[in-house]
Parts: structure tokens; sequence; C-alpha cells
């Protein structure tokens, strides 16, 4: 829990006031899309320090450094791995086992998916995975709406099984302290049990009436899937940084190494063996390419939100709304958790899941006196992990992956229109929520 | 010295319902990079050139935004190629026509103008100014012929 802060906001205006209509404002401005989302937070940090609800000092101790720190190296690996084409390879390759079968593509594309979203991030996967599959459909002459479709689901649901699968996770496994393990033994095997159950509808509904004529699976066949790769050597020294990366991620709590520790340590040593080789004047501009990679936006974003909501949780704000929460659901665990993970999946579904999560975490953290102790709390912690990233998948705003997604099919020009992307979508994200809500409840309450 | 001075005042042009077929077979003959489209009131609408029959062969997922920067594992052959083309060929050059290119006045002066080809290097329509009537094009060879005479 964050100490509280002697706020003095300016024109002796209460506190509470000004920074609950500048959290409203913030959120409403977000929800509108009208500005770029890290100008919005930004601005709206800089109006709480400059509005006296915190000092500059206070500021900096509610950026969750950690969360940076991972995102930031992850982003930088990432960065480096995309240019040797392992991404574009395994595409082609999981395309290729199946003989190029549309419906046993459009199968293995969402194992990749998934697989990929869980280890990286999912915008960034679904980026590299969109163009081939755009590339495999056209040469199959069918419709990429399924499988597009399709990877959205797989991403959403992927990035949930792991730590750093989705920006929530990372957020939530930070505040908490919670490993890659925990991650992985609690929310991998509710995705185990998603993806083929997503699958099945999808099938029924195009699945089934998905054929491409023997000529143009031929095509696909034709593909050489090792010309893709386009570094061997940068593929290896990837590889080999991403698996010690993974392998820091799951020995490193023991040794009490924070996630961003291991990810930034995997970021500078694949900076260091992609740059050796080169003279100052090339390295200078590989490094200057690698760092253009990094999503500065959204890093900018997380800062301006940290400050936001954590001068909102100096107010007190966020304790009374915990307590409101609480009563509402009567104190018990059971149904607060189950009430968490559906609010959170219904808002993501239409609000980015940032702020959400940025918000749920300090009130979350409010409620462990009420529920005695943090381990009791652990429950909850799911909920809003298992809400917040699955609750991406109801609308094509619900998460970042799926107005990308949605920007390639424009591009290809079989557009994802919002609403009949939602009337599938949505109930789809429902069923998950609502096999997630049984995990849950069997497992943990 | 203004880019009135350097452009062609009567330049080949491609009406917005000719086909793709035809503008292609066209450029083709008389090696065209690039032409205006321009329609029945003289308004400037857009260029098609080689660029967009590049453009119309190869995978669509190649050339769109964020798309496919390597596709050295896709093995086409010329038949391929002249297939994709085949699939719009009754099309009219305005799905394909590059709307985008920068386009300069009469009284533009010339070393800008200049300038604007060597960075764009694509011909360069100049406008009326305020309409979208087409005055003349700037090509290379206007240029370099300009040059050379003087």
């Amino acid at each position: 829990m964050h100490p509280v802060h002697e706020a003095q906001v300016i024109f002796g205006i209460d506190p509470t006031l000004y920074a609950g209509v500048l959290f409203v404002l913030t959120y409403v401005l977000i929800i509108t899309e009208r500005m770029n989302r890290a100008i919005i937070s930004l601005s709206a940090a800089c109006l709480m320090i400059l509005g006296g609800v915190l000092t500059q000092q206070a500021a900096f101790e509610g950026v969750d450094f950690n969360t940076l720190g991972l995102l930031t190296g992850m982003m930088v690996i990432v960065g480096i791995t995309r240019n040797s084409g392992v991404f574009q390879y395994l595409a082609i390759w999981s395309a290729k086992k199946v003989n190029a079968d549309p419906w046993g593509i459009l199968v293995m594309l969402v194992v990749v998916t998934a697989v990929l979203s869980a280890l990286l991030d999912n915008v960034t996967t679904v980026l590299l995975i969109a163009p081939v599959t755009l590339l495999i459909t056209d040469a199959l002459k069918i419709s990429a709406y399924p499988y597009l479709f399709a990877e959205i689901f797989a991403s959403n649901i992927g990035g949930t099984a792991t730590l750093i699968g989705d920006p929530p996770n990372i957020m939530i496994g930070s505040a908490v302290g919670l490993s890659f393990n925990d991650f992985l033994f609690n929310l991998a095997p509710i995705t185990l049990v998603l993806v083929p159950l997503t699958m099945i509808p999808i099938y029924l509904i195009w699945g089934r009436r998905l054929e491409a004529a023997p000529k143009y699976r031929e095509k696909v066949m034709a593909y050489q899937e090792q010309h893709a790769i386009t570094d061997t050597r940068l593929l290896k020294q990837s590889l080999f940084v991403i698996a010690l990366v993974l392998v820091g991620f799951t020995l490193g709590h023991e040794y009490h190494l924070q996630p961003a520790t291991v990810a930034m340590s995997g970021a500078a040593l694949l900076l260091v063996l992609n740059n050796f080789p080169l003279n100052s004047e090339e390295q200078s501009k590989t490094v200057h390419k690698t760092f253009c990679e990094v999503e500065w936006t959204t890093l900018f974003f997380f800062i301006g939100l940290f400050i936001v909501v954590y001068g909102l949780e100096t107010t007190g704000l966020l304790k009374m709304l915990a307590h409101w929460v609480i009563e509402l659901t009567g104190g018990d665990l059971a149904v607060t958790a189950i009430a968490i993970m559906w609010v959170s999946a219904v808002a993501s579904a239409v609000v980015d899941n940032i702020p959400f999560v940025a918000t749920m975490i300090p009130l979350i953290e409010n409620m462990t006196e009420t529920f005695g102790g943090t381990e009791q709390l652990m429950p909850i912690w799911w909920s809003l992990a298992l809400g917040s990233c699955l609750g991406g998948n109801g609308s094509l705003v619900g998460a970042s992956a799926n107005l990308i997604v949605a920007g390639f099919a424009e591009r290809a020009g079989q557009p994802i229109r919002f609403l009949p992307f939602m009337l599938a979508a949505f109930p789809l994200m429902l069923m998950s929520i609502l096999v997630s809500s049984v995990y849950l409840y069997l497992r943990y309450l | 010295m203004t880019a009135a001075l350097i452009m062609d005042p009567n330049p080949t042009a491609l009406k917005p319902t000719d086909l793709i077929s035809t503008a292609a077979r066209y450029i083709m003959e008389h090696r065209y990079r690039s032409l205006p489209v321009v329609d029945e009131e003289g308004c400037y609408m857009g260029m098609f050139g080689v660029n967009c029959l590049l453009r119309l062969v190869l995978p669509r997922a190649a050339i769109m935004e964020h798309g496919l920067d390597n596709v050295s594992f896709i093995h086409e052959t010329l038949a391929d190629l002249h297939d994709r083309l085949r699939e719009v060929e009754d099309e009219p050059v305005t799905i394909c026509m590059h709307v985008e290119v920068e386009t300069v006045p009469p009284d533009n002066p010339l070393v800008d103008t200049l300038l604007l080809l060597y960075r764009t290097k694509t011909s360069i329509p100049v406008m009326e100014p305020d309409t979208c009537k087409l005055l003349g094009m700037i090509s290379y060879w206007d240029v370099g012929q300009n040059i050379l005479s003087a």
C-alpha cells in the first residue's frame, strides 16, 4: 500500500474532488480517442502535480518502474528478434505442416499466435502473423476474416497465460510481486482450455466451410520457409537470449530478481551480441533503429497513468470505492472475485484495459484487511487478470492487438466492421469468462 | 525561372474510365513511367504508372503498410504474376492510381521544382492554383532537354 501524502490543492479545492474530476476527465478523453492517449495521460499527470495533489517526488513514487522496465526490455528483445524472420518462418512452417489445408492452417496459426502472445506481447505477435495470414489466404483464394478473427482471440487468450503476455498481467504481477511461475501455474491451465473451446464456434460458423482448390494449396506448399530467415546469426542470438530470459523469469523470483531486471538484462545482452561485430558508426545506427522499435507512446501512457491513479489513491477515493464494492458484495470473497472478473471483462471490452487495471490495482489492495491478508486476495487478482485480458476479445476496441488486426484487414480490402465483429466476439468472450468463473470457483473459492 | 517554363503543356493523359489492361499496354508500348489521370473536365485525379502495375502483381501482404518486408520464401512464376494482373485488368485505372502525388503551381520556383522531382522520383503535375485543372507535366526528360538546350 502506498503512503498517503498531504495534498494542498490550488484554490483550496477539495483534493478528492480535484483528483476525482481529473481522473474521470482522463478516462473520458481516453475512451473518446479524440487525442493520443499518451498526451492525455501525461497532461493529466502534470495537472495532478501542478494542481498540488502530488509533489514531483510523490508522483515518481507512484510510477511502477518494474512494469516499465519489463515492457521496455521485452520491446527491445522483440524489436531485434523480429528482424531475423523467425515469426514468418513459424507461420509458414505451421501452414505447410497441415498440407495447406484451410482449417488446419487456421488451427496452426491460432496455436502459433497463442504461444507467441504468451511469450511476447500481443501487438508484436499479430503485427508479424497477420501479414503472413493475408498472404496465405490470398494464395488460397479464401476469406481472411475467420483467420484474423481467430488470431485476435488467440492473442488475447494466449497473452492471459503468462506474466509477460499482456500489460494487465505485467501490472498486476509487479504490484503484487507475483512471479512468472505464479501466472504460469494459475492462468496457463485455463487458457489451455479456452483456446480449443473458442475454436468450436469458430469452426461451426466458418471453419467447416473453408475450402481451397488443390492448385492454390500447392502454391502455399511451394513456400520455402527457410528463406524467411533473413539472418541466421541474429536468429541464434535471439533464441539464445529469449531462452535465457524465460529461464530468468521462471527462476529469478527465488533469487529476488525482478522481471524488469531480467528483461532489461536480456535486452542489454542481445544489444551487445547484435552490435559486437559492428564499428561504432554502424552500432549507432543499429542501436538507434532498435530503440525506434520501442513503443514510447505506450511507455509514456503508462507513466502518466501511474501518476494519475496514484494521485487519486492518495486522496483516499479508491479506499472509499473499495469499501463500497465490499459492501455491495456483502464482503463475500467468492462474490467479490467473480463480480470483479465480470465487471473487468465487460469494462475491458469497451475501455482500454490498461487504465482500468491501473485503477483496480490500488482499489483491490485496499481490500486486503477485509479479506484477511494478501494470500486471501489471490483469487481476486486472478479474477482481475482473467477479466481484463479476456475482456479484450469482446469488441474491436477491446485490445490494441484487435485494432492492429483490423487495420491489416482494412488494408487488405476485407474490413472487420465493429458491430459484426462484436456480435460474434462478445458472446464468445462471455463464454470464456463463464468458463473462467467456473475454473476460479472450483480452484480457489 | 518557374515550373511553367519547363513543363510539357500537352501531356498524354489517361481517362478515369480507362481499363488497367488498356493503360498497361499503352504504358508498356510507349515506355512511360507514369501518366496523369484526368477526367472529361480536365480535372487532375491522380497518377497511374509502372509502379501501379508492380503493385498489382505483387502479393498484397507485401505492399501494404506494415506488410511483409521479406518475401524471398515465395517462389512465383511470371505466369503467377500475370494471373494476379489478370484478376484486375478489367477494373478502371482509378482503383490503383496514386492520389498523393505532390503537385506544384505554375509559378513554383525552378530549383524548388527540380528538388521535388529529385526527391519524389516521379513526374510532377503542374496544377492551376485553387482548382483541380492540370496545366502540364514535368518529367526528367523535359528537365534534361531544357537544361541541355540552355
